[in-house]
């Protein structure tokens, strides 16, 4: 009973849904303020949401009606799951097994999946130039970001975030040691997120909005929710992994999270505000250029480490 | 139920997403239109933002007058915005077809095609006049009465759209 108010309540969905609409509104707001203007007020997302509900559903009569439909649904679903397995409270996540952050890899995977076959479903032109290009991008940061999030687990010897969490809260110095993949996983996260320089798959001036071109309505709503979430849970499990100070008292760490969490998004801000966007085939070469040497470097340094010092 | 109704209504003030659509304008407008949307004007205060999409916009901001060539894609992309969707026409042209009006190639102002639900005059228009423009329309909104006159008036023009459509669409082409 209490693991299902955790999984619903706190900090489960709704500690979710709130924490990444407040995240959505300081994103916004910083921006605005870095472009030297006053920013939307802070319930702008919520009215978005219900602006976005109440307006009438249009399907293209071209598009696989019950897929377009279900998407947008996998996608939120997909990125709520992947938030219980993320120390929030505490050191110990809600659920939590040996192996969980494979889970959650693939689980992050399934937004830009689903992003593909929204875009490839709808059966438009500039849909389905995004969702190829989203595709692209995917075959370009998987790769650094998979290796940057298991190298640290060579040093821990747990493939568990918890576990992970608990590890790194003994020994804090050994962070320091996880500095390359964490400077790739931060980029490789904005890649991810199609947050600008990567957000050639929405390119809004060039292929209008990308694979969500021809979604409107409450469908649209989801998936701007389900962004809004992957954005959170990849900032949290990029805390959790690279930023682990913990005291140990439930409530003390649940603020560090938010401090952590608020201070990663601001971060991410700053880069989207000062940087223009890459073409797609840049995107690429850059992922495989720079960002996957910092990885394996990391994991040859990280079983080096293992194997003479620990 | 009655709660989400409110919610939504007052979404819908809050959240104008506008598209911008030229219909045949002489750029002037456009460029004013473009204007708007800088940082010195912030229009992101009233939560409007520019989408590239009809689908995910709820006010079209519609310039110059509509030419023969775009009618049939106007009216295409007015349709493709889903309810409630609201039209501004922007400038002397948008309103009536000013210089333009009965030129031979033109069809008149946007109202001869869609619906349009505030008229913003001017040539070229001031940023300030479409920004006041907008916001009135916003008010119009929060007053019921006013409310259900506008889409009262929308549905009326819709209907007279459909039925040309339908009886082969001589007059809007093929």
């Amino acid at each position: 009973m209490t693991k299902l108010l955790q999984i619903l309540l706190f900090p489960g969905l709704l500690f979710l849904l709130a924490y990444a609409t407040t995240m959505e509104f300081i994103d916004r707001k910083l921006y605005a303020r870095l472009q030297s203007r006053q920013g939307p007020p802070w319930y702008q997302p919520i009215a978005d949401f219900f602006k976005l509900i109440g307006k009438k559903t249009l399907i293209p009569a071209e598009a696989n009606q019950r897929m377009f439909r279900a998407i947008p649904l996998f996608s939120l679903t997909a990125v709520a799951t992947a938030f219980l397995y993320i120390p929030v409270w505490g050191r110990q996540a809600v659920v939590s097994f040996e192996g969980d952050m494979v889970v959650v890899l693939y689980l992050l995977a399934l937004p830009a999946l689903s992003s593909f076959l929204a875009g490839w479903y709808s059966r438009s032109l500039y849909a389905t130039v995004g969702a190829t290009r989203v595709l692209t991008q995917m075959f370009s940061y998987e790769v650094p970001l998979f290796l940057s999030v298991l190298a640290p687990t060579l040093l821990s010897g747990t493939w568990s975030l918890s576990g992970n969490m608990a590890f790194f809260s003994r020994h804090p110095l050994l962070v320091l040691l996880n500095l390359p993949a964490m400077v790739s996983m931060l980029i490789s996260v904005q890649c991810k997120l199609e947050r600008t320089p990567f957000d050639a798959p929405e390119a809004e001036t060039e292929i209008v909005s990308g694979p969500l071109v021809e979604y409107g309505g409450r469908y649209l709503a989801f998936f701007h929710v389900a962004k809004d979430c992957e954005v959170t849970v990849l900032l949290s499990m990029f805390a959790a992994l690279f930023l682990p100070f913990s005291m140990g008292t439930p409530w003390v760490d649940f603020l560090l999270y938010l401090l952590k969490t608020g201070l990663l998004l601001s971060l991410t801000c700053l880069v989207r505000a000062v940087t223009a966007r890459l073409r797609i085939n840049q995107i690429v070469s850059f992922c495989w250029r720079y960002l996957l040497p910092p990885a394996l470097l990391q994991v040859v340094l990280n079983l080096m480490v293992r194997g003479w010092i620990l | 139920m009655k709660l989400i109704e409110k919610a939504v209504e007052w979404g819908t003030r809050r959240s104008p997403w506008i598209i911008h659509f030229n219909a045949g304008a002489c750029n002037g407008c456009d460029i004013e239109v473009v204007d708007a949307m800088t940082p010195r004007f912030d229009l992101e205060r009233a939560g409007i933002i520019k989408q590239g999409s009809p689908r995910h916009a709820d006010v079209l901001v519609c310039t110059g007058a509509v030419s023969l060539q775009i009618r049939d894609r106007l009216v295409q992309i007015y349709e493709q915005m889903p309810d409630p969707k609201f039209v501004v026409a922007v400038g002397a042209c948008a309103c009536s077809g000013g210089i333009f009006k009965d030129c031979y190639c033109v069809e008149g102002g946007i109202d001869a095609v869609i619906p349009v639900d505030v008229y913003v005059p001017g040539c070229a228009v001031r940023p300030e006049a479409l920004i006041a423009a907008i916001t009135q329309l916003l008010e119009k909104l929060e007053d019921k009465e006013e409310r259900g006159r506008l889409l009262a008036a929308q549905k009326v023009k819709k209907e007279a759209l459909a039925a040309v459509r339908e009886n082969g669409g001589a007059e809007y082409g093929e």
